[in-house]
């Protein structure tokens, strides 16, 4: 699982937005490790908190401000719908009393006193216009006035909603940024930076390139495309790590697949990931190690000539690392992998094999940034170690960029057969190299 | 000592807005009601007197249907009105006994105008003694201050 965290590391700086520094999961704590690695030597990023941005009193001064305009428009529309309600109740009354010749009714005097009388002349009604003008009209003539006041009542309702509307966006708008100002969000800025792959002496050196190189603010589009593809890369690395853990290390090999497959569609960025990625992992050599020996012994196999390729990389790369501190346990991992019939673990083994037979060349391999290189060197080194055993290595399938040493061609020729993957001899590697290892 | 009269004077300047101030405006508000119920009132007893002088038998009037739209009635016979007596209930008055009711009722409503008055102003005066406290309070210490330049 430590590769999976290191992979969602870098995962996690891709991402330039909003960091919550409150939450403390391994991948933010890691995110801040990133920047704070980042920001020292490149000093390119700008790291601003929202609660300066927009402070948490005022924030909350203009969301109560919204919420009394609110209330207020409010009010008026209760009383602009009662208006109407009034309106409707007469534009009825108007129709019905023309029924009549007369009706009776107690007419007020004052505001304190009745008179019983009769209402008469029930089709003339006296209609005030305004400016003290009224008009004397019919039932059905009121009854069109009424109506054309209904309309203007209703245009006016329908304004105040809007403006109710725009209003509620507004309250939702602070109340949102008073609670990100609470929390204490911080908004990260970083420019985007040269890609600088030659110098690869340690992870935080690899992950600040990966981020200064993948967090860019610019190209958020790419951004996304590339997080989307990072994401289903580990959740196949999730998958084939949890196989492995069960098949009790076949996990690494699925894994290298899985990069494998998703550098095929990934430009350099991948390959500097799965570099990332890979001085991530040296980190854990043991784990690496086994992963490396059962990558071989995985049942997947079969993946693209490139995918692998990339596979051989990030096992080499391991490997390579590996083998620069434990030079013993290069010669048993070779063992290892010859015993496995997983063209992964071979191309880790024989990694593992190119850095006892010559780490130089082999040290050199990650530095590049040709991915096929790498795979190629791998081959042509486990050609030259593993040669009396290729017969295991079957199911190695990925493509072999030239090198020096000889026997190239029919390594190649030889890894690109495929063969069945035996979950039982991944055990073998892992044991034998735990035993070699001090 | 200066910050306890401080604390002080924030005291009395709270009360006397958050108790005192709200207290008046709502007697005052009070008492514009009575006042309006006497205007009605007197309204209706000077149309009852007008009625009676001219010897008004029936009556032509506009009513208001609602909205400010208004349709003919006739009141045939004047004789017999309709007085609000409170509580929802009308007692029909012939002319003499609607002055009567009216006047009466006339002397309550003064009555509770004064009360409401007296209300008010005793309101106002805690409002100004609360405010004299509070100068008190500030003075003292302008004064001590001044005594010491004198010294």
């Amino acid at each position: 699982m430590q590769n999976l965290l290191h992979f969602a590391n870098f995962l996690g700086s891709f991402r330039a937005c909003s960091v919550n520094l409150t939450d403390q999961n391994p991948l933010q704590r890691i995110n801040q490790i990133n920047q704070s690695v980042m920001e020292e030597p490149t000093a390119k990023g700008t790291v601003t908190s929202i609660s300066s941005m927009f402070p948490v009193d005022d924030v909350q001064k203009a969301a109560k401000r919204v919420q009394d305009a609110l209330s207020e428009k409010q009010q008026e529309l209760e009383r602009v719908k009662e208006f109407i309600s009034d309106n409707t109740n007469l534009i009825n009354l108007v129709q019905k009393l023309p029924e009549e010749l007369h009706h009776d009714i107690m007419v007020p005097f004052g505001k304190a006193a009745f008179f019983p009388g009769r209402l008469i002349h029930t089709n003339e009604f006296m209609v005030l216009l305004g400016e003290g003008y009224y008009a004397e009209r019919t039932s059905k003539q009121t009854v069109e006035i009424l109506k054309r006041r209904g309309k203007v009542l209703d245009s006016q309702v329908d304004s105040l909603k809007a403006m109710m509307k725009d209003l509620q966006a507004e309250a939702s708008f602070f109340d949102t940024t008073a609670s990100e100002a609470a929390e204490g969000l911080v908004e990260i800025r970083e420019e985007y930076g040269e890609e600088n792959l030659s110098e690869r002496t340690s992870e935080s050196g690899l992950l600040k390139q990966d981020s200064s190189r993948l967090s860019e603010a610019d190209n958020l589009k790419d951004e996304d495309e590339l997080y989307a593809r990072i994401m289903s890369r580990l959740d196949e690395l999730e998958k084939e790590e949890l196989a492995w853990e069960i098949e009790n290390g076949s996990a690494e090999s699925k894994q290298n697949n899985v990069a494998k497959s998703d550098n095929a569609k990934y430009g350099d960025e991948d390959n500097e990931l799965e570099e990332a990625e890979l001085a991530a992992e040296t980190e854990n050599r043991s784990d690496e190690n086994k992963q490396n020996n059962a990558a071989g012994s995985d049942n997947e196999n079969n993946e693209d000539e490139q995918a692998n390729t990339v596979s051989d990389q990030f096992s080499n790369q391991i490997s390579l690392d590996h083998n620069l501190r434990h030079s013993e346990c290069t010669g048993l991992t070779v063992q290892a992998a010859l015993e496995d019939a997983k063209p992964r673990t071979k191309s880790l083994a024989t990694n593992v094999n190119v850095e006892a037979n010559s780490a130089e060349k082999a040290l050199v391999l990650p530095k590049e940034d040709n991915v096929a290189t790498a795979p190629l060197s791998i081959q042509e080194i486990s050609a030259q170690a593993s040669k009396p055993e290729f017969d295991r290595y079957k199911a190695f399938t990925e493509s072999i960029i030239e090198h020096n040493y000889n026997l190239q061609t029919d390594q190649q020729e030889q890894i690109r057969n495929t063969s069945k993957p035996s979950g039982s001899q991944s055990s073998k590697p892992v044991s034998r190299f735990k035993m070699q290892r001090k | 000592m200066d910050s306890y009269r401080q604390e002080k004077v924030q005291k009395f300047e709270e009360f006397v807005d958050r108790r005192l101030k709200p207290d008046l405006t709502r007697a005052i508000a009070e008492r514009d009601k009575v006042f309006e119920q006497q205007k009605i009132f007197s309204d209706l007893r000077k149309n009852i007197e007008n009625l009676e002088k001219n010897s008004v038998t029936s009556l032509r009037t506009l009513v208001n249907l609602g909205s400010e739209v208004y349709m003919q009635a006739d009141v045939p016979d004047t004789q017999h009105i309709f007085v609000d007596i409170g509580l929802g209930f009308h007692v029909e008055f012939t002319w003499s006994e609607a002055l009567k009711f009216i006047s009466q009722r006339e002397d309550k409503i003064a009555r509770q105008i004064d009360e409401y008055t007296r209300l008010i102003a005793s309101i106002k005066a805690q409002i100004k003694l609360v405010c004299e406290g509070i100068c008190e309070l500030l003075q003292l210490p302008a004064e001590t201050s001044v005594q010491e330049a004198i010294f």
